[in-house]
């Protein structure tokens, strides 16, 4: 029902009222109030260095959160992230180090391997039917057990190569530019194309688009595949920030890419929300480990914040909305 | 002489779009069974709702036995012992009749306490079955009860939570004629025992069968009410109509060569499976012509949702064929049907035929949007606007803005978008289910007359419906569905509506 409005709106109240109404309004204005609480908090925190170190550990998440958003977008759910994106990692760190593959080769073997992870939970989806929780949980666990596999549980050393993402390039690291272009890509994928209407359309109600005559299940294992794709480039970042291939990385990491799209206002009941979204969102998320490291709060008490914030952000987003199909 | 216990004043609400009550006054008295009737989209549903907590009043007044009362959820309604059978009916199919009836009861205080499956619960059941005339043990799974059935557990669940205020929203819809009557008596019988019901229909003769008072409602307005002695059907049916009847049906000019040149569309012999419910359609033969209506008459479950669902690949064919302007065809989905120029505009439209958060444009261009994106990928928003505004203006959708999402449309106006998408996707052969259930009248009207435009423009029609008179007034061809099978294909100039409302059985039809 129509929201009772105050009848005195300041200027700020207006602003911030217009501001609310986009789609991207809400994590925005989160996203400042964070900021300018963290600036007060600790003097530290807005130092170039901080920031820096804050844009090198945002953009893997913030590729996994991208990647995810095509997923949640499209009314599913992707649990795979952490285990792609380390499976990707560690297959081109083989190729690199044991196979000694070129660095382009070796980093292109890691792209497509994400790309065919994303696939094959696609044909699971479309194909075999089943919902993409399950689907993507099989990956989760499958994925991790080749991981593991293939590196005897060892890390796989040796990947100073990978520096070209950390490399500088205008003052800024590649991989901060490439979190950057790809929130851009995302943005055009999903708001300037024709597949980026359908994967709205098949999260608002995907019986409607089925029975418009679209092939909703070629958007799926398009949007499954290109996710793949991006949890990759997230592994290889890994990567690069470590010189190492941890069998470990990314551990975990499914539920912080799902964190982001909350954060940045992505229903999960599907075609709601900014492709911006996740950019916002891990950023927070990373800015709030951040910030309590430090104000030099206990690590294992930093899981209860974050668990909090979620549901606060939860909350203000389900306001009125469907169930989370 | 008349005590009042349940009383309603400038019952307003108010939905995104729509304001689903104007102001209603309503009073119901003890013991009494007051039919609350109207046409699809009257309020009729959105006001017992209101009187069961399941949607809260935007404004108006309710008093329980003089009392004012606020009723904001379904335990509230309980609490003052008001209680809904639904339409469709909410019990849990794979919980026994018991378990069922024990829901009920769990949701007043101390409910939780009780234990399920004791004998006190069971004896509870069998005692209230046995009113409601139902000899079955209360062990028994709903699932594999009749919807009749159902219907009467629903009743003994009401009764089962002691309430004095029974609606019953449309419960004689899904039920065939024996079934109807005797709920009807189950009713007389409760009213015996002080029971007030609010009985919602939207068949007449079903309110001088079994109902003392009548009110009618009409576009969220109540214009009628009466003791049932004190009038006649024909009266109520004028005040649910609101016009004389024959302004509701454009003109027909039949333009289509039936009977003679090639049909566009045939089917022969088709047998069609629907999951868990055996066979929907058996042996099915049909053809539509080229600037022809045909109609498909037949009552809920006969078969009609089946056949729509079915011609775009929506439900398995058993058997049988289709042939597409002489072309045997193979529908195996709805893009399958897009290519061959077939499109199903479904019953249930916000379910199956919109995408609610999405704007009238896009989904509009829904099937289109790949042809009118550059390269089959870059969005044109200028493109995709024009095309939507073109069909605004051709169909009047209104507001004729193509930005607006289309969740907040009108019920007319939802339905016209879906036939605009239907258009623009370039279909020869439409499919309309139920078109005008869940419109107002005047955007019936409209969409009747548009029904009429595309088939004298060449399209081929098949229009699926439940109304007689919409089936008459509109096809040149009627057929006549009864449980899957078509028992009789007749020319609309040479059948009458009460012929056809003998062969779907008889009942059921009063406006």
């Amino acid at each position: 029902m129509a929201r009772s409005e105050l009848p005195y709106l300041s200027r700020f109240g207006r602003i911030l009222r217009d501001l609310l109404r986009y789609e991207l309004g809400g994590p925005l204005v989160a996203l400042i109030a964070l900021i300018i609480a963290s600036s007060a908090l600790s003097p530290r925190f807005l130092e170039a260095y901080n920031q820096r170190i804050l844009l090198l550990q945002t953009a893997p998440l913030a590729l996994l959160g991208l990647g995810e958003s095509m997923i949640i977008l499209m009314g599913s759910i992707d649990l795979s992230p952490g285990s792609t994106m380390a499976l990707a990692g560690t297959i081109s760190a083989i190729a690199f180090t044991r196979l000694s593959y070129p660095l382009h080769v070796s980093i292109l073997v890691g792209v497509l391997v994400g790309l065919a992870v994303g696939l094959v939970n696609g044909l699971l989806v479309t194909k075999a039917k089943i919902p993409s929780f399950v689907a993507t949980l099989a990956s989760l666990v499958a994925g991790r057990g080749m991981v593991l596999t293939l590196t005897e549980g060892q890390p796989i050393v040796g990947l100073s190569q990978y520096s070209v993402f950390t490399g500088e390039v205008a003052g800024l690291p590649v991989m901060v530019w490439l979190f950057a272009l790809f929130g851009v890509l995302n943005y055009f994928l999903l708001k300037r194309t024709s597949v980026g209407m359908l994967t709205y359309a098949i999260g608002g109600n995907e019986e409607a688009v089925r029975y418009s005559g679209v092939r909703v299940d070629i958007v799926k294992l398009l949007n499954f595949s290109l996710a793949g794709g991006y949890y990759a480039i997230a592994g290889l970042m890994m990567n690069a920030r470590l010189e190492v291939a941890y069998p470990w990385s990314g551990w975990g990491y499914e539920l912080d890419a799902i964190a982001s799209c909350v954060l940045g206002g992505i229903m999960l009941s599907g075609g709601i929300g900014s492709p911006l979204g996740p950019v916002v969102g891990s950023y927070m998320l990373t800015l709030l480990t951040n910030v309590l490291i430090l104000l030099g709060v206990n690590p294992y008490f930093q899981w209860v914040v974050k668990g909090v914030v979620l549901v606060i952000a939860a909350v203000a987003l389900t306001r009125g909305v469907r169930y989370v199909k | 002489m008349a005590s009042e216990v349940l009383v309603t004043r400038g019952l307003v609400k108010e939905f995104p779009g729509v304001v689903a009550l104007k102001g209603v006054d309503f009073d119901l008295r003890h013991s009494e069974i007051h039919a609350l009737v109207g046409q699809n989209g009257a309020g009729k549903s959105t006001f017992v709702k209101i009187l069961a907590g399941v949607y809260s009043p935007t404004r108006g007044k309710i008093y329980v036995r003089g009392s004012k009362v606020s009723i904001r959820s379904v335990l509230d309604a309980k609490r003052l012992g008001i209680t809904l059978v639904h339409q469709e009916a909410t019990l849990v199919p794979n919980l026994s009749i018991a378990e069922n009836i024990a829901l009920g009861i769990l949701g007043k205080e101390g409910g939780l306490l009780k234990r399920l499956g004791s004998r006190e619960l069971l004896d509870t059941a069998r005692k209230y079955l046995e009113v409601v005339g139902l000899d079955i043990d209360p062990r028994t799974k709903v699932e594999s009860l009749g919807i009749g059935e159902r219907q009467l557990v629903q009743v003994a669940r009401a009764l089962a939570e002691d309430a004095e205020i029974i609606c019953l929203d449309e419960p004689t819809s899904p039920l065939t004629a024996v079934e109807s009557r005797r709920l009807f008596e189950v009713m007389k019988e409760l009213k015996t025992r002080g029971k007030s019901m609010v009985f919602v229909t939207h068949r007449v003769e079903e309110v001088f069968t079994v109902a003392d008072r009548v009110t009618v409602l009409r576009d969220g307005v109540r214009v009628f009410s009466s003791e049932v002695s004190k009038t006649d059907p024909s009266e109520v049916v004028r005040y649910m109509l609101g016009r004389e009847p024959e302004h509701f049906y454009p003109a027909k000019v039949s333009v289509g060569a039936v009977g003679g040149g090639k049909p566009r569309l045939r089917l022969v012999g088709l047998t069609v499976l629907a999951e868990g419910k055996g066979m929907a359609l058996k042996n099915v033969t049909l053809e539509v012509y080229p600037g022809e209506v045909l109609g498909v008459v037949g009552l809920l479950g006969s078969g009609k949702t089946e056949l729509g669902k079915a011609l775009v690949g929506m439900y398995r064919v058993a058997g049988g064929e289709i042939y597409l302007d002489g072309v045997k065809v193979s529908i195996k989905s709805p893009v399958d049907a897009l290519r061959l120029g077939i499109f199903y505009i479904p019953e249930d439209r916000r379910r199956e035929g919109l995408v609610g958060n999405m704007s009238i444009a896009e989904n509009v261009i829904l099937p289109k949007v790949r042809e009118l994106s550059a390269l089959g990928l870059v969005r044109v928003p200028e493109r995709e606007i024009s095309t939507a505004r073109k069909w605004i203006e051709h169909l009047r959708v209104v507001p004729p803005k193509p930005s607006f999402k289309v969740m907040y449309l009108s019920g007319g106006n939802q339905q016209k978008v879906v036939i605009a998408k239907a258009l623009e996707s370039n279909a020869k052969v439409l499919v309309l289910d139920e078109p005008t259930f869940g419109v107002d009248v005047g955007a019936k009207i409209e969409i009747r007359k548009l029904v009429r435009n595309l088939a004298e423009s060449g399209y081929s029609i098949i229009l699926l419906t439940s109304d007689v008179d919409e089936a008459v007034a509109l096809s040149d061809r009627v057929a006549v569905l009864v449980n899957g099978e078509i028992v009789g294909v007749y020319r609309t100039s040479e059948v009458s509506r009460e012929f056809l409302v003998e062969l779907l059985g008889g009942s059921g039809y009063g406006s």
